[in-house]
């Protein structure tokens, strides 16, 4: 390389910080106001910044900024751009980093677009956007299910309602069985640890009456709740309709409706018994048209109404099936009049029976009933609330309210039922919902007939903390009531409305499945995990009737132990329970014991072979020198030999003579000439051969005799080391009786020996 | 060596004749192949060096008695597989793993019996490759063949998968093992260092996995090991597992132990992309799972050469799903046909919302720090292991 080439070597310097440090820099410069040559103007509103820098980043500023001469531009941005997207756009151009939330990221998106901003990846925007739908979509639902928990309780309601009017009649029966129901409903959360439950209940119910107060005024409304308020609404046709849109989005605001549709429900039972038959079941049919829609997050009123309707006539199908198998023929018998009143009153039953089940469902009812009443009269007796009433006020408030609605409704409901009923509703379609709908009513009440009519009972009671296992919980979750699926969004819906303390621990009561699962799942872990061999499900079990922990038991001295046990009273089965975990406890720590010692003794075998294979590392090389001193030595016999030969001037027969009394590997047979030559010039070709081969750990060395000696070694070698220390001497001797060739073959086998003992040694782990 | 007429001619001489002719061979035949002569040798180098495409063997249903079922489908399949596996992760649920018979009755016995199958599943491996083998409550498996087979989430059952790394260029694929030592409290740098998880520019992915989780301090013991991670632009994901049965990497071949511990993969290499998307509770039906999917499929991440991994709660699946099955991984093969997926129903998840691909981060950034750990959730993640030419074969 000549000297002007050396000097002309280029270095390059490159710095990794650069950049960033560039940009930060301009960032402290805009903040600062130093330097700024350009001012932008978006929504009334001035940002400072760098010409080069917006131009740099976006194709719409450097089409915008090039040509303009001005010293200090005012670029007013069009009214596209926003506030709001502009401003993280232009931390972006500075600091490389784009702040997005929910709030901007749409009109971020919009503004990169149009101004052409660089190296911002439109797929992180559709990512976030998608995130944010999610949530909004999450956001939504709890809306909706506060819908479908209003019409659950608006059933009550309209039961209970609906049984003012029958109750004309049966009246003292309809209330003894509520009462008994209520009764023994209550007993029956007690004996379930639900107690809590029957207040969660009430709460809810408390915020269904809130909205039925506020929302007298709105009368149509309420009509999108119930099923069989909405035939009342298109019944009554586009007055409440237009109410219901505007009030759509508010679903407190259905209560209210529901009881102005009870009311005109009541005629139209009256006139169409048969339509009201079919409607519960219409409604279950309903139901899955409904959730589908909510599904599709369509909003539409009708849609939300249905959806009510569904959890209502669901709620009410159950008890009707049980309770009103009587009811049934009943009403099949009877005239179409009849017809209709019998089988509102099953209905009614059977939504009274279901919320007496809960405490408060009956106080539902009778806020119900008192709200229906008053409602028809037109007394704004609302406001008192119901709620606190006892019983014996609500069968007089029954009885007015039915009374008075009977008169109102009345009138009300002979003209619905005439115009609108029948049209919309085709007793066709009725007849063919209803064997679909029986199927699954029937379903329903074998579900929740077991402990209560009431879902909430069991989801309750899965609640409880008993050690259930998570997975039964999630089945009882999976179990396709209704209720249960209500059940969540209650709380969610409870969360949502302003809450008084009994809201609180609604919530808290729905929140608790979660909790437990978790909980769950970390005592299943503990469970599962393989290298514990704790407990099993059925010690975890006695460990918790224990009165100490099995910490304890496993800790204690085998005195202490005794003693121990003397000291509590215990049950034979927690005896055996106690001395199955010490003994399991027992043997996982002579077990560990033992598998450390087998380790231990597993390592030590280890070392030691691996001390053998150096040792025999060494040896085979000491011998590659023995014998290349060897050959040396013999080369130069020969080479002595010859000479002397030469200077004694032997003739051939005499050297003959000479090499038959020396010994076989004198040089002197090396030496000889012609004919002689051939087998000890063999053997000294072989020498070099063989040492070459040893060099390269022999593998190389033909198989065959390979496997002989390896065989042979094999049969020999059951004591490892010592023979691969005694094998040492071995091959220097048989280096001078024995074969080269053979003794490089077994020196293979020994290297091929002691790696198959490794390999065992480590397999044996 | 002798070339018998014409054929031994053009073998023994031509390498693209030979080259062209041992591409068709799986690895292991081709190795044996790469003995006949130097010829071959540097032919079947040379393919060995464009097969860079992961492979995977996956076992699904319990196969004839007498070993783990994923143990006699790698026995099977290794043979037939394409590439030299580097980095093997593989998983097997828990319930199998150790034998059926025995661990009704001992559980001494059980753990001894998953030792075993593991040396077995390791043994069958080439030696100088690492590999990280996790205990799992259940299984997500792709079954084997094309990478668009419907994938399948098994819940309980026999079944496992084996996903084989081989060496891919510009990526680097490191195992780690950090076990809870009651000595020293605080992590030590120098381990981090090593496994590539600091001062690595190019680290991209971090795949983590708990242990023995139950343990007291175990909890506050990963967040010791994700929170510097979660500083950095990478992507974290991974679970809650049962235990590891293997870990053979370059330095260390840890023994499962009783105390808890983090073991995991660190994918680093500047073309590396991926995308992680948390399902949440609230996912509990198809529209929202799709929901969540749609939001990973609008990543944008190339669809070749990537694997999908889907993390889940062993409180999910189809019970959580009303009873659906195989529905989260229905949701996944809806919007990414040809990405085979893999995960485990485990004990926690690990995972969070965020891309990160060469050219930029997407992440939350709240002034508190997020958590990465979470119950009841899916993680779905999706890595894509760059698009060379050599990855196209």
């Amino acid at each position: 390389m000549s000297l002007s080439e050396k000097n002309s070597v280029v270095f390059a310097y490159e710095s990794s910080v650069h950049s960033t440090n560039v940009l930060l820099s301009l960032d402290d410069q805009r903040k600062q106001d130093i330097l700024c040559d350009v001012t932008i103007l978006v929504e009334d509103q001035r940002f400072r910044a760098h010409k080069a820098v917006l131009a740099a980043c976006s194709s719409y500023f450097l089409s915008r900024i090039v040509g303009q001469l001005d010293a200090d531009l005012i670029i007013t941005l069009p009214e596209e751009v926003t506030l709001k997207g502009f401003s993280p756009l232009l931390q972006f151009a500075y600091t490389a980093k784009l702040i997005l939330n929910k709030d901007n990221v749409s009109e971020v998106c919009k503004c990169a677009e149009f101004l052409g901003v660089r190296n911002i990846e439109e797929s992180c925007f559709q990512f976030l956007k998608f995130k944010f739908l999610d949530c909004k979509s999450d956001q939504e639902c709890p809306r909706k299910k506060c819908c479908t928990q209003h019409c659950r309780k608006v059933n009550p309601k309209i039961s209970s309602v609906d049984d003012g009017d029958l109750e004309i009649d049966d009246e003292a029966e309809e209330l003894i069985e509520k009462e008994y129901i209520q009764t023994s409903h209550t007993k029956l959360c007690k004996d379930d640890e639900n107690a809590k439950a029957s207040p969660a209940l009430q709460d809810n119910t408390n915020p269904t009456s809130d909205p039925m107060h506020l929302e007298k005024g709105n009368v149509s409304s309420s009509s999108s709740q119930c099923p069989k308020y909405r035939k009342f609404q298109k019944a009554f046709g586009n007055d409440k309709v237009h109410t219901s849109d505007s009030s759509s989005s508010t679903k407190d605001i259905q209560v209210p409706p529901t009881v102005t549709f009870i009311e005109k429900e009541i005629p139209d039972n009256d006139s169409t018994p048969k339509a009201q038959e079919c409607v519960p079941m219409q409604l279950v049919s309903q139901c899955e048209e409904a959730q589908v829609k909510m599904e599709e997050g369509e909003e539409d009123i009708e849609k939300k109404e249905e959806s009510k309707r569904d959890s209502v006539t669901e709620s009410i199908s159950c008890p009707v099936e049980k309770m009103d198998v009587a009811a049934f023929p009943q009403n099949a018998a009877a005239p179409h009049g009849l017809n209709s009143v019998s089988f509102l009153r099953t209905c009614e039953q059977y939504g009274n029976l279901n919320f007496s089940s809960m405490q408060s469902t009956t106080i539902l009812s009778e806020k119900t009933a008192t709200g229906t009443g008053a409602e028809s009269d037109k007394i704004e007796s609302h406001d008192n609330a119901t709620l606190k009433v006892d019983l014996c006020a609500r069968e007089a408030i029954n009885i007015t309210s039915t009374g008075d609605r009977s008169s109102v409704e009345r009138e009300v409901a002979e003209h619905l039922a005439k115009g609108f009923w029948s049209d919309i509703y085709s007793t066709e379609a009725c007849q063919i919902h209803l064997p679909s709908a029986v199927p699954k009513e029937r379903l329903e009440p074998a579900y929740s007939g077991k402990k209560s009519e009431c879902p909430w009972l069991g989801i309750r009671i899965s609640e409880s903390p008993e050690p259930c296992s998570q997975r039964t919980f999630t089945t009882l979750s999976s179990v396709k009531c209704p209720f249960i699926s209500n059940l969540s969004t209650e709380g969610c819906s409870n969360s949502s409305e302003i809450s008084s303390g009994d809201y609180v621990q609604g919530q808290q009561q729905e929140q608790c499945p979660y909790n437990y699962v978790i909980s769950l799942g970390e005592d299943s872990e503990t469970d599962t995990e393989g290298d514990s061999e704790s407990c099993s499900a059925r010690e975890q079990e006695c460990e918790v009737k224990l009165p100490f922990n099995a910490q304890r038991i496993i800790s204690l001295s085998r005195n202490d132990f005794q003693s121990f046990l003397k000291m509590h009273k215990l049950t034979p089965e927690q005896l055996d329970c106690i001395h199955d975990i010490r003994r399991r406890s027992k043997n996982r720590i002579a077990a560990q014991r033992c598998r450390k010692r087998k380790l231990d003794c597993i390592q030590n075998l280890e070392s030691e072979i691996e001390k053998l294979q150096n040792e025999k590392e060494n040896l085979l090389k000491e011998r590659n020198l023995i014998l290349s001193t060897l050959g040396e030595t013999k080369q130069n016999l020969t080479g002595l030999c010859q000479q002397v030969c030469k200077e004694a001037a032997l003739s051939n027969e005499q050297i003959q003579i000479l090499a038959k009394y020396s010994s076989s590997d004198c040089p002197l047979y090396f030496s000889f000439p012609e004919r002689e030559r051939t087998a000890p010039s063999e053997g000294e070709l072989t020498a070099p051969t063989t040492a070459e081969l040893v060099d390269g750990l022999l593998s190389v060395t033909p198989t065959e005799e390979q496997s002989s000696c390896y065989q042979r070694v094999k049969g020999v070698c059951d004591a490892t080391y010592d023979q691969v220390q005694e094998l040492h001497p071995v091959p220097v001797r048989t280096l001078e009786k024995t074969s080269l060739v053979e003794q490089c073959g077994q020196s293979g086998a020994i290297t091929d020996f002691c790696q198959q003992m490794t390999d065992k040694c480590t397999t044996d782990e | 060596m002798e070339a018998p007429g014409k054929g031994g001619l053009v073998l023994g001489n031509l390498a693209e004749v030979v080259e062209r002719v041992l591409g068709f061979l799986p690895t292991k035949a081709l190795l044996r192949a790469a003995c006949v002569c130097r010829l071959w040798r540097e032919c079947a180098r040379r393919i060995l060096r464009t097969r860079q495409r992961l492979a995977w063997v996956s076992a699904l249903e319990p196969g004839p008695p007498g070993g783990h079922t994923l143990v006699q489908a790698l026995a099977r399949e290794l043979e037939r597989v394409h590439v030299l596996p580097q980095t093997v992760l593989y998983i097997a649920d828990a319930e199998t793993f150790s034998g059926h018979e025995e661990c009704h009755e001992h559980k001494k016995a059980r753990k001894r019996n998953s030792k075993e199958t593991a040396i077995a599943i390791e043994k069958l491996l080439p030696k100088r490759c690492q590999v990280l083998g996790l205990l799992t409550p259940g299984i997500v498996v792709t079954p084997m063949g094309s990478s668009s087979n419907q994938p399948q989430e098994i819940e309980d059952g026999e079944a496992g998968f084996a996903l084989l790394f081989p060496k891919i260029d510009g990526v680097k694929i490191q195992t780690f093992h950090f076990p809870k030592e009651v000595k020293n409290r605080v992590i030590d740098e120098n381990k981090f260092a090593e496994a590539g998880l600091k001062n690595n520019p190019d680290l991209r992915v971090v795949l983590l996995f708990g242990y023995n989780s139950w343990k007291s301090g175990a909890t506050r013991f990963l967040h010791q090991i994700v929170n510097p991670l979660n500083e950095k632009s990478i992507i974290l994901a991974g679970g809650q597992v049962e235990s590891f049965t293997s870990l053979i990497s370059e330095n260390n071949n840890a023994q499962p132990s009783d105390a808890c511990g983090v073991v995991g993969l660190a994918f680093s290499g500047p073309q590396i992309q991926s995308a992680t998307v948390l399902l949440d509770q609230d996912v509990a039906d198809e529209r929202t799972a799709e929901a969540a999917m749609q939001r990973l499929k609008a990543a944008n991440i190339p669809e070749c050469n990537t694997i999908g991994f889907m993390f889940a709660c062993v409180g999910r699946g189809y019970r959580h799903y009303k009873t659906k099955r195989n529905m989260e991984a229905d949701a996944f093969r809806k919007f990414f046909p040809s990405v085979p997926l893999f995960g485990f129903f485990g004990h926690g998840e690990i995972g969070c919302d965020r891309i990160v691909t060469g050219n930029f981060v997407l992440r939350e950034c709240n002034d508190v720090k997020d958590d990465l750990l979470h119950g009841y959730t899916t993680v779905m993640t999706l890595i894509h292991l760059g698009s060379t030419k050599a990855n196209q074969a």
